[in-house]
């Protein structure tokens, strides 16, 4: 009786030890988190999934690059004809509330968060593997990762928080900085923008070591099939373009002094780096020219697909539906004419290449594919590039904004156009508009500067600066649970 | 034979008595075997034994007159008095079985004890009971019978033969909502077949003719065994075990015939639709072109015509049929005291009211037990094959057809529209019902499977035994509809798109292992102690394959290989899932002087589906109950012959979930590959710390008989809260998913049950019984502590065409929600809402939204009357529900509601009558109109009282002399009707996709 009690115990032990390990299962249909994060490789996948993911069109491959966030920015002439234009005009009025664009900002702000939630199981998981990584590519998996948040967070703030220069007290958005299943509270924009700047300081350190500080962006990847991850260092978040993701958010936020200094380093190391396109390959070769300027883009996604944005939003064969282009007085008046005034000139790289006409009208064709099929540039949608740059070096340069007409000048020189005399708000937004034009970060300069949106050279067309206009409402999905 | 019921006493003798050994043998009066652990007690002394495998006992026995009982469970006492003189009257002892108290034993599944000492609340029913108030299957037959087993009645698919019911057992623990998320039901009970889990799908395919007893348990003490499944309540049921003897042969057979019931279907008249569709301005046009308006003009002339000529198609009666149901059961059995053996073939086909709708299954089964000395093996194999088809188009499809259109053109064909509009006309065609149905499309399923169950048991000493259980069951299923080419859905469609395959298949294998040691011992004569400790696993794993085709050019040759290709864009079905658990058990029952009774459970129970971070959870249960009868100042009464109290507390846990919820799956970006090859994305959040749903259960309970055995009565009062509650519940979109499965809030739960069993006359002896039974039960729920968690639920059911449904804390789950109506303004024939305030309006605001009635009825329960005369037997039974609403859809959605494309369906009578206009004010509904939206409003909450008969039949046992004389062993008949009438205070369409039948069945058993 008791033997059998002592045989009874030890079985019961026996089974309770292998019971943990049998009652883990593993989904075969799907890939399971602990499956996938078990290799170096599988890290490498999932960050690029994330990079994949940032080319939906609810995010940069439409919404927050050409389409919605440039409407708002003013950059495009926007009909009042339902049938051609839908729901657009409702957006050009700044109607947020409409159903369809509820919708939309909720699809955009829903992408944006999961692509959060997916850099955070990624650091979290990082945190807690057990995988060797090979050379640095620990720290510029976590940097490259960090970064996207904080870039992702960045976005998300500049289109749904208040107009930071004037309430950097008011609750904005939720910043994730762990993955979690209860959600978190709104925070103030000002801690928003400290967490924003933390990561991106911490991503900085992390990729210290980028090859892309030694060796280039490297876009000659070995053909043999071996790994690619450490090439294209401008489809990466690399160390320049947190860099000016920082210098970015510093001027962003107000901090003048710190957004002048970044975005001096990368001018500096970008001579042999992001060097300015070279005149040949745009003047050169005026029937193909490489209209994104690829050499100077500090950070750009590749979307294998690219084509399809020049043709659903800016191919004059698209008529008689919409296209989007720019206001023709505008043009002329402002941005591309109006000599010494404005600095604008017909002899601009950026309008050579970029702006073909069609009967009346120019239309837009920066992302209209380059003649070598295949060519890595007709993926490129730029994110940042070095232009931006120098622009934002004039601006910080000091109080006074007079001060930074050198850098301005420069990039002038660079585009093929003569020098200003002085330099002006209005001076240095209309060379943004030349510089970023359908890069989606028009609106968010005008936000910035609290300045009426040019629409187009009629004042009283163009919508004077309000938190009504630059602040979007939260998402219903937000607000109601 | 063999139910262990280890009420076993050790002989001692430590008297100064001289005793004597007194040696025998017992055995059973219907065949003759030795009954193996018979209990043989000297009365008044401490003297006893047990009889051995073969039935032999040897008994210490003082040298004085005394008297000696011989007590086996299922068996009438046998007391004998023991005169010194008389030991060969000891020899060979015959014991009677008392089928009575065979149902007075409960059998859990994992143990079994006397109904007497158990603490927990159940209900045993025998196969006889449940075969006499219905023959289709268990579970319909158990809703009769027990009050706290319900199975809801589908509005939407009514008796449809191949529709799994929705099942409970004394109401939900869950938030509703989730069966459509994860498939599974997850208020569905616990169903166990011959000691092992099963599916409810297997249960309703089983012949009922095969089942021994049923089992239902409720409360926490009898479910608590199951641990972290039962909080739903558990359905035990036993097969028939093979009995010993000559071989021999027994026939069952079930011959039914269903009719449609389509009195709840209150359908206008060709002259009624075409006045309504005048009315509703169908034949207006509305820009006033008078070239149009003479094309209506004409339209409705050609209609009005076809009237006169007396068109009045009656659609409804075009899909149904009667239907012929046979049932079969051959069963062979016998074998001696060391070997048993049974063998059985049951043969199905149900036919269901709709054409095309059959159900046919074939079932073999071979049952073995072999005994040798301490060890007993047992196995039970069945094999079963399905074979179901469904009918292609739905019923409501004819309930929508125009009474005005013939059936049949000129020539007898069947044309393809019912109307087409000209060229030019802005119209929708309305297909041909009859078109689509006379098509070679086709729906059917197919199934092969086989269960083995294999039980080892070692008699280690007489108070002591181990049993070891392995059940694997294999189950494939493979389900192919087809869609044929000329089908209208197909219309505007290219025709290398035409026509549709879809071809499902879906693996199962689930095994099941249990090792469990049984002790049973009374101490001091006084001192009755039980207990089970054991272990558990099993594993359920799942694939589901599929792939559809299309671009089919033919009607008539229909093989896959025909198709042109696959749907463009699809990509082939697969999934698959895989639970685990693991548990250990522990069950102990004390009984003090059979007076006392005290019970608990414990059970560790692990499971694959939830989190790493609790995987592992705990139920436990305590029961206490106190058989007053015994009191020694009861027992001269000999009133009651039963009377107890009892209570139990427990926390049983429900795991009828998804697999995976608990685990972050990742899938790859299908959509883009880029330069640094493919990558991976989330493709569902899990929740590791994701709670199992608990529900603390109270119950107390008193079990009653008296006056002779005349009066039965159980009462049941219960309380349960489900804390945490789980559900989807949405999350804010910066979470990064947009649902997420989560702990949230909790249920509460309370009600009673009753059920009262008279027999004003009882003899027993005679072969004359009958008796009154009446069950009845009541139950509110309510939520707390929900908050805003299920906003989304709401804001979709606000949202939803007819959705009353929504969660608040302190709302029940079962209400009716909506804006309270003050009726339809006469003056301008708008409806008048009342808003929260009191004050009224017509503006309807969501947000006025109130309780206004609940589904949930006050009472419900069954009533009915059995009497037995000799052989004959008849009884009839009702079910009752009162103080419940509902939702009137038919009224929202035939009567008002109507919008320019319903205009085309036909509608309900209603629809034409009592609405208001210039000339009747006093309406109860608005005025026709078609672009007029009807918002949800009490107006459409009714009372739903009914009283339905549910089962009524008659019996007759042929008496010996005449079977003897056909050369048969028994034989009896019986003739069953179920759903025979319906009177209810509201009229609601039922049976939308399919109707409602009523069945009268015939039933024959022949034992040979």
């Amino acid at each position: 009786m008791r033997r059998f009690t002592i045989y009874i115990l030890a079985l019961a032990m026996l089974a309770s030890v292998s019971c943990d390990r049998w009652l883990d299962v593993k989904p075969y249909d799907k890939i399971s988190q602990d499956e996938l994060l078990s290799t170096e490789d599988g890290f490498i996948k999932l960050l690029n999934g994330i990079y994949i993911e940032l080319n939906s069109d609810m995010l940069y491959g439409g919404a927050l690059s050409v389409e919605m966030i440039e409407i708002m920015g003013g950059a495009y002439v926007i009909g009042t004809d339902n049938s051609v234009w839908g729901n657009y005009s409702d957006l050009a009025g700044y109607e947020y509330g409409t159903e369809y664009w509820r919708a939309r900002m909720n699809e955009t702000w829903n992408k944006a968060y999961s692509l959060i939630l997916n850099c955070n199981l990624l650091l979290e998981n990082l945190e807690t593997t057990g995988v060797e990584f090979s050379g640095d590519n620990y720290k510029i998996i976590k940097g490259e990762a960090l970064a996207l948040r904080a870039m992702l967070h960045f976005d998300m703030l500049r289109l749904f928080g208040p107009v930071y220069s004037r309430y950097p007290d008011q609750l904005s958005i939720p910043y994730y900085k762990q993955y979690s299943v209860t959600p978190n509270e709104l925070l103030p924009a000002f801690e928003v923008a400290s967490a924003i700047t933390h990561d991106l300081l911490e991503a900085r350190i992390l990729l210290a070591g980028d090859p892309v500080r030694t060796s280039g962006t490297m876009m000659d990847a070995p053909s043999d099939g071996s790994s690619t991850f450490m090439y294209y260092r401008n489809m990466r978040l690399n160390y320049y373009a947190v860099t000016s993701l920082l210098a970015r958010s510093a001027l962003y936020f107000g901090d003048r002094e710190k957004a002048y200094d970044y975005s001096v380093e990368v001018i500096r190391d970008a001579e042999k780096v992001f060097p300015f396109v070279d005149k040949t390959l745009v003047t050169g070769s005026p029937e193909d020219p490489d209209r994104i300027f690829s050499s100077e883009v500090i950070f750009a996604l590749t979307h294998s697909q690219r084509s399809s944005i020049f043709k659903d939003y800016f191919d004059p064969s698209r008529i008689p539906n919409y296209v989007f282009r720019m206001d023709n007085d505008l043009m002329s008046g402002i941005v591309f004419g109006g000599g010494a005034m404005t600095g604008g000139n017909q002899d601009d790289y950026r309008y050579r290449v970029n702006w073909v006409a069609t009967g009346a009208n120019r239309y837009f064709y920066k992302y209209s594919d380059m003649n070598d099929t295949g060519n890595i540039r007709n993926t490129m949608i730029p994110m940042i590039r070095l232009g931006e740059m120098y622009l934002i070096a004039a601006e910080s340069r000091s109080e006074d904004i007079g001060a930074g007409l050198a850098y301005v000048n420069r990039l002038r020189s660079a585009r093929g156009v003569g020098n200003l005399q002085t330099l002006t708000e209005e001076l240095l937004q209309y060379e943004y508009i030349r510089e970023l034009y359908g890069e989606g970060q028009l609106f968010f300069m005008y936000k910035r500067m609290f300045a009426p949106v040019l629409f187009s050279t009629v004042d009283s067309r163009n919508p004077q600066p309000s938190d009504a206009i630059f602040t979007v409402p939260l998402p219903d999905s937000e607000t109601e649970n | 034979m063999f139910i262990l019921v280890a009420l076993v006493s050790a002989s001692m003798a430590w008297g100064q008595e001289e005793v004597a050994v007194l040696k025998g043998k017992v055995i059973d009066s219907a065949d003759g075997y030795p009954l193996i652990g018979v209990s043989v007690v000297v009365e008044g002394t401490k003297y006893g034994a047990v009889t051995d495998v073969d039935g032999n006992y040897e008994l210490r026995i003082p040298q004085r007159k005394c008297e000696v009982t011989f007590s086996y469970v299922g068996y009438d006492d046998e007391v004998k008095l023991y005169t010194m003189k008389n030991q060969s009257a000891f020899a060979k002892v015959v014991m009677y079985m008392n089928a009575e108290q065979l149902a007075d034993v409960v059998v859990t599944g994992v143990y079994e004890r006397k109904k007497e000492s158990f603490t927990g609340a159940s209900a045993t029913f025998r196969t006889d009971e449940l075969k006499s108030v219905g023959t289709s299957n268990v579970l319909q037959s158990l809703k009769t019978l027990d009050p706290s087993f319900k199975m809801m009645e589908s509005t939407q698919f009514g008796s449809n033969p191949n529709m799994m019911p929705d099942i409970e057992i004394r109401g939900k623990t869950s938030v509703a909502g989730l069966k459509e998320e994860y498939g599974t039901d997850p208020n569905q009970p616990l169903f166990i077949l011959d000691g092992f889990e099963t599916t409810l799908e297997t249960i309703m395919n089983l012949n009922m003719n095969r089942v021994a007893s049923v089992t239902v348990l409720k409360d926490a003490a009898s479910t608590a065994i199951y641990g972290s499944k039962a909080s739903n309540g558990v359905v035990v049921i036993e097969t028939k075990a093979p009995a010993r003897g000559r071989l021999q042969l027994s026939y069952k057979g079930d011959f039914g015939l269903s009719m449609a019931d389509l009195s709840d279907y209150n359908l206008m008249n060709a002259r009624e639709k075409l006045e309504f569709e005048t009315l509703a301005g169908v034949y207006k046009d509305n820009i006033g072109d008078p070239f149009a308006q003479i094309r209506l003009d004409n339209l409705r002339n050609e209609r009005l015509k076809e009237i006169e000529r007396g068109v009045d198609t009656y659609w409804l009666s075009e899909p149904i049929r009667p239907g012929f149901t046979h049932k079969h059961n051959i069963y062979a059995e016998g074998g001696e005291d060391k070997i048993r053996y049974g063998i059985g073939l049951s043969y199905g086909n149900v036919a269901g009211v709709m054409k095309d709708s059959d159900r046919r299954t074939l079932e073999g089964n071979v049952d073995l037990i072999y005994r040798t000395g301490k060890f007993q093996f047992s196995n039970k194999l069945s094999i079963n094959w399905l074979d179901v088809t469904n009918p292609t188009v739905s019923f409501a499809e004819y309930a929508y057809a125009n009474p005005y259109y013939r059936k049949y053109n000129e020539d007898g064909g069947i044309d393809r529209y019912l109307y087409y509009p000209e060229e030019g006309v802005d119209d929708y065609p309305v297909a041909n019902p009859l078109w689509n149905a006379h098509l070679n499309n086709w729906d059917t399923a197919s199934g092969f499977g086989f269960t083995n169950n294999f039980i080892f048991e070692w008699f280690i000493t007489e108070e002591l035994r181990l049993r070891a259980k392995f059940g694997i069951t294999k189950q494939d299923d493979d389900e192919q509809t087809r869609i044929s080419p000329l089908h209208t859905q197909f219309d505007d469609m290219g025709e290398t798109e035409k026509g549709l395959y879809t071809h499902t298949q879906i693996k199962e294998l689930v095994y099941e292992g249990d090792a469990a040691v049984t002790f049973g011992k009374v101490f001091a004569r006084k001192h009755t102690v039980n207990a089970v400790g054991g272990f558990n696993f099993s594993s359920t794993s799942r694939r589901i394959y599929g792939y559809s085709a299309n671009g089919f050019t033919d009607d008539r040759f229909d093989a896959p290989s025909f198709a042109n290709g696959y749907p463009s864009g699809d990509s082939p079905d697969y999934s698959e899932s895989l639970k685990r658990a693991a548990s250990f058990y522990i069950n102990g029952g004390y009984v003090y002087d059979e007076r006392y009774l005290l019970d608990f459970n414990y059970r560790l129970d692990g499971a694959s589906m939830f989190g790493t971070g609790n995987r592992f959870r705990n139920t436990w249960s305590v029961g206490t109950g106190w058989n007053i009868h015994k009191e020694p100042f009861m027992r001269d009464g000999k009133f009651f012959s039963l009377l107890k109290l009892r209570g139990s507390v427990g926390n049983p846990g429900n795991q009828n979930f998804s697999a995976y919820q608990a685990f972050s799956t990742y899938k790859f970006n299908g959509w883009m590959t880029n330069v640094f090859g493919t990558g991976v994305i989330l493709n569902a959040l899990g929740n590791t710390e994701l709670a199992w749903q608990e529900t603390v259960n109270y119950d107390v309970g008193a079990d009653m008989t008296f006056w002779g055995e005349r009066i039965n009565m159980t009462l049941d009062y219960y309380w349960k809260y489900t804390d945490p509650l789980l559900a989807v519940i949405t999350t804010p979109g910066s979470m990064g998913v947009t649902s997420i499965a989560m702990n949230a809030g909790s249920q509460k739960t309370r009600g009673w049950e009753a059920t009262f069993k008279i027999s004003p006359v009882y003899r027993p002896s005679e072969g004359i019984n009958w008796n009154i039974s009446f069950n009845a039960t009541s139950s509110q729920s309510e939520y707390a502590g929900i908050g805003n968690s299920f906003s989304a639920l709401n804001e979709n059911g606000r949202a939803s065409l007819v959705g009353t449904t929504r969660y608040y804390d302190g709302g029940s789950p079962t209400a009716i929600w909506a804006v309270r109506s003050a009726g339809i303004d006469p003056a301008t024939g708008k409806e008048l809402f009342i808003k929260k305030d009191g004050t009224c309006s017509f503006t309807y605001d969501v947000n006025d939204e109130v309780v206004v009635g609940d589904t949930q009825p006050k009472v419900e329960g069954v009533f009915g009357t059995m009497l037995y005369f000799k052989g004959l037997s008849v009884g009839c039974y009702f079910r009752y529900r009162w103080g419940g609403q509902v939702f009137n859809s038919s009224l929202f959605q035939k009567v008002e509601n109507i919008g320019t494309q319903e205009v085309y369906n036909n509608q309900d009578r209603r629809a034409l009558y009592d609405r208001w206009s210039e000339n009747n004010r006093e309406a109860y509904f608005k005025g026709i109109s078609l672009v007029q939206k009807t918002e949800k409003s009490s107006r459409f909450v009714m009372d739903d009282n009914a009283l339905t008969g549910e089962s009524f039949n008659i019996g007759y046992e042929f008496p010996d002399r005449i079977v003897r004389r056909m050369r048969l062993g028994a034989m009896n008949l019986q003739l069953t009707m179920t759903d025979v009438f319906r009177a209810t205070s509201v009229r609601v369409e039922r049976g939308i996709d399919y109707p409602f039948a009523r069945t009268v069945t015939m039933s024959l058993g022949i034992t040979f």
